[in-house]
């Protein structure tokens, strides 16, 4: 992960938990059951102060037998920096992004920052509908700009095109020019499936229906199907542009939605039942598809016959046919395509940058070969998501629907919880014989063997106090062992109160700070003492000796880095320290959750307890000494 | 980390704003500060390149703009932080063949990294520009929104809240968590970045 040193993150339970079935996490509609019941933190009302719920003692099992190792495979998938965690109030529980399940809010364009109504969203293919593209070339988004309006006599006028102000690029390289600068979307459309060539002006505006163009000679063998549908099919053309990306060379669009509309009446044709769901607007991607292909299997195969030999076997099923002339929406590559690309490629007006590159075609339609075939690309819609735990379904995180707002309806994140830990290396001390009182250590270079200090803060956002005990293993895992201390493993954080004391504490925090300065000269670390505590702040020390990088010598120091490098995993030498969080609080009672035989005294408090790992990473360490 | 600064580095002005004496600062009457700013040394404000109503410092042959322009030519919000050798300067367009300048608003709680190159039409709350990238001409960051390091975001690219963009030029690559921008977390370090500046 590339975060500046130091850096913490947090490790997300979830990642622990045996997940017995694998299948079973990824079903979204999943029972409202807790996978792990014996992970939920909350200490139940019957249970005393000082007893410990199972949870905690689970979590000293695990100490015992393992430690949390930030290097193994595993906590790629379960660390996250704290601002990406929520926490669910019903489960008591870190959330992280695998622990939560999303449901759209709105669609809208990154570009314009308008909403597009859900209901539009699928017949623009998930694209803006208005003006907005994306350069073809490069992907930097496309202005509107007139061509001839240089003099300034004409403003306002001319022809239009869509231009890339960052590699120049313009619709004016494909021969693309537009009469009006609003809409641009459907001029595109109607230019691009209405043409076969692809030297075109949007001044020729007939022949915008894509099936006068598509009919080639065949299609009169077809004529029947034609005209029976034409009408059909003249409605879906118009209503659903489905796929954006068309060729100039046969309108991709329109042959996509004569095959689709091809495939509708075969199926409505062979389908036995009349009320048959395939035939009706859902389609392809309905349950009634699948149904469909069991029954054809079940009526035709033998096994039919030996169990159900007395019935009369069904007809046979009537067989579909492939789509047959162009009107259908069949498409011949002709013999000469191929060669005529290689020829193409070679020549001297295309050359190697006239061919697309593999990241261009992939947005484009299959045909495309060459730049001067590549189209805008409408800009892809993105979303506002809200978020729900996986386990319970309460929303944590809602938006507001509009797009231009940053504020949320519902925002459970993890930091209102847990304290927010930050990391920071504290000034060489002039204890230190190899330096006086130097300035901060030098992350990325840590040298091994040489007492650091760091300074963890943890921020407490709750408007309870809480106790913390911190724990790590006293030598990290890993081929580089360091030795780590925490100085005072066990502190209270004040509570946090509300703004308005905030701001006045940060009025007078740079005095405070300033004598803390001063005195820090003079501060020696002490085992069991705290460094430093504010309102809702606590600091404490760690004592951080790193170790040796295999292949470094102690003696010579003279070990040269490439064999250090390749000795070395990737990474090996990051200096990352995991740290067991157990936090503990008296969180007032939730109303839903007790008291509701007891008389509720305001004073009602619950021993409430958190424990999560997380990982401090305070830097690299030097090969040599 | 920003460095030690040698004291006397920065002049503090009553808004709280800490300027490095080593920054070029140019056309100050056209910026507005809104305090608590950091301008570290050697970053460049063009202030100068504000919308002239009819001078030709600009452009020899302009007609005469409408006057009722606002001169400003930046504005920056509250706990933004400018850093070393970044330039910013106002966004500027052809508009009906002339050439002229637009404002450049940065919102509150920005970061702007080491030689970046602003000439956006807007910077939100709590944008954060990474180290040597460059925002194109008329471009618009929305709040919360970050460049990644040497991202080249291209001239008049939106980039929607919560987007984090990188990449040349930039595309939207990923979105930042929820909690972006809480106090003291990713994102809502200003105030500990402004405090520690300049302090001895």
């Amino acid at each position: 992960m590339s975060r500046p040193f130091p850096y913490t993150y947090i490790s997300c339970p979830c990642a622990d938990t045996p997940v017995p079935d694998p299948a079973r996490k990824r079903r979204s509609r999943e029972s409202p059951q807790k996978p792990t019941p014996e992970r939920n933190t909350e200490t139940s009302e019957d249970q005393g102060e000082t007893k410990q719920p199972n949870e905690k003692g689970q979590d000293e099992d695990e100490d015992e037998e393992q430690t949390f190792d930030p290097r193994s495979p595993r906590s790629n998938f379960s660390l996250y920096p704290p601002e990406q965690l929520l926490y669910c109030e019903d489960c008591h529980q870190i959330k992280c992004p695998r622990c939560i399940t999303e449901e759209i809010v709105s669609w809208y364009c990154p570009n314009c920052l308008f909403e597009t109504p859900s209901s539009m969203v699928r017949s623009d293919g998930g694209r803006c509908g208005r003006n907005c593209f994306n350069c073809p070339a490069c992907t930097a988004p496309l202005a509107v700009s007139t061509i001839e309006n240089v003099t300034g006599n004409s403003s306002g006028q001319g022809p239009w095109v869509l231009s890339c102000s960052y590699c120049l690029w313009t619709t004016l390289d494909i021969g693309i020019k537009f009469d009006k600068p609003t809409n641009i979307r459907s001029q595109l459309q109607k230019m691009t499936d209405s043409t076969t060539a692809p030297t075109f002006d949007a001044r020729s505006r007939q022949g915008s229906r894509a099936f006068g163009d598509l009919k080639s000679p065949l299609s009169n063998f077809a004529s029947i199907d034609e005209q029976s549908n034409a009408g059909e099919r003249d409605a879906e053309q118009s209503s659903s542009k489905e796929d954006a990306t068309p060729t100039p060379h046969l309108g991709a669009e329109a042959r996509f939605a004569a095959l689709k509309n091809f495939y509708r009446t075969q199926i409505s044709e062979t389908s036995n039942s009349p009320n048959d769901p395939l035939s009706s607007e859902f389609g392809f991607s309905s349950p009634g598809a699948l149904n469909r292909l069991m029954s054809l299997y079940a009526s035709s195969s033998r096994l039919s016959g030996l169990y159900g030999g007395n019935k009369k076997p069904k007809s046979k099923p009537p067989v579909m046919r492939e789509a047959l002339t162009a009107s259908e929406g069949l498409r011949i590559a002709s013999e000469d395509t191929d060669t005529a690309l290689i020829e193409r490629i070679p020549s001297s007006d295309c050359g190697w940058d006239g061919v697309a590159s593999i990241t261009q075609r992939t947005e484009q339609s299959p045909d495309v070969r060459f730049v001067d075939e590549l189209l805008p690309l409408p800009v892809l819609l993105r979303t506002k998501r809200a978020k729900r735990c996986k386990s319970c379904k309460h929303i944590l995180v809602k938006p507001e629907t509009k797009p231009q707002s940053t504020r949320f309806r519902i925002r459970l994140i993890a930091l209102s919880y847990i304290p927010l830990p930050t990391l920071r290396p504290l000034a060489q001390p002039s204890a230190s014989s190899i330096s006086g009182l130097g300035p901060t250590p030098d992350l990325n270079a840590l040298s091994p063997l040489r007492p650091y200090h760091v300074l963890l803060t943890l921020k407490n956002h709750m408007f309870d106090p809480v106790r913390i005990t911190l724990a790590t293993p006293s030598v990290t895992p890993g081929s580089v062992a360091t030795k780590v201390t925490v100085l005072c493993p066990q502190f209270e954080i004040g509570a946090n109160s509300d703004v308005w004391d905030e701001a006045l504490q940060n009025a007078t925090a740079p005095l405070s700070d300033r004598i803390t300065g001063m005195r820090g000269g003079e501060k020696v670390p002490e085992a069991g003492k705290v460094w430093e505590k504010g309102r809702n702040w606590t600091t404490v020390v760690l004592e951080v000796v790193p170790g040796t990088l295999p292949g470094t010598q102690a003696e010579d120091g003279r070990a040269s880095d490439i064999d250090i490098a390749a000795s070395l995993q990737k990474d090996e030498d990051v200096l990352e320290i995991p740290v067991f969080v157990h936090m503990e609080w008296d969180a007032e009672a939730q109303l839903e959750q007790q008291n509701v035989g007891k008389a509720s005294k305001p004073d009602d408090l619950v021993a409430r307890e958190l424990a999560y790992w997380m990982v401090l990473g305070v830097g690299r360490i030097q090969a040599s000494l | 980390m920003p460095p030690k600064a040698a004291k006397g580095e920065y002049i503090e002005t009553d808004t709280g704003n800490k300027i490095s004496r080593r920054s070029q600062i140019h056309g100050t009457q056209h910026i507005i500060l809104g305090g608590k700013t950091v301008i570290q040394a050697e970053a460049v404000i063009r202030g100068d390149l504000y919308r002239l109503p009819s001078t030709a410092s600009t452009d020899p042959s302009n007609p005469p703009q409408p006057s009722n322009a606002p001169s400003v030519a930046i504005t920056v919000g509250r706990y933004s932080y400018i850093s070393k050798s970044a330039v910013l300067r106002p966004p500027s367009r052809l508009h009906r063949g002339v050439h002229s300048f637009y404002p450049l608003k940065i919102g509150d709680h920005v970061f702007v990294g080491e030689s970046a190159v602003i000439e956006a039409a807007s910077l939100g709350n709590h944008v954060h520009v990474g180290a040597g990238a460059t925002v194109g001409s008329m471009a618009i960051i929305k709040d919360f929104a970050v460049v990644l390091d040497g991202a080249v975001v291209p001239p008049g690219m939106v980039v929607p809240s919560w987007c984090v963009v990188g990449g040349r030029p930039a595309r939207i690559v990923g979105e930042v968590g929820e909690g972006y921008g809480v106090e003291g977390a990713e994102g809502g370090m200003a105030r500990e970045r402004y405090r520690v500046v300049g302090r001895p």
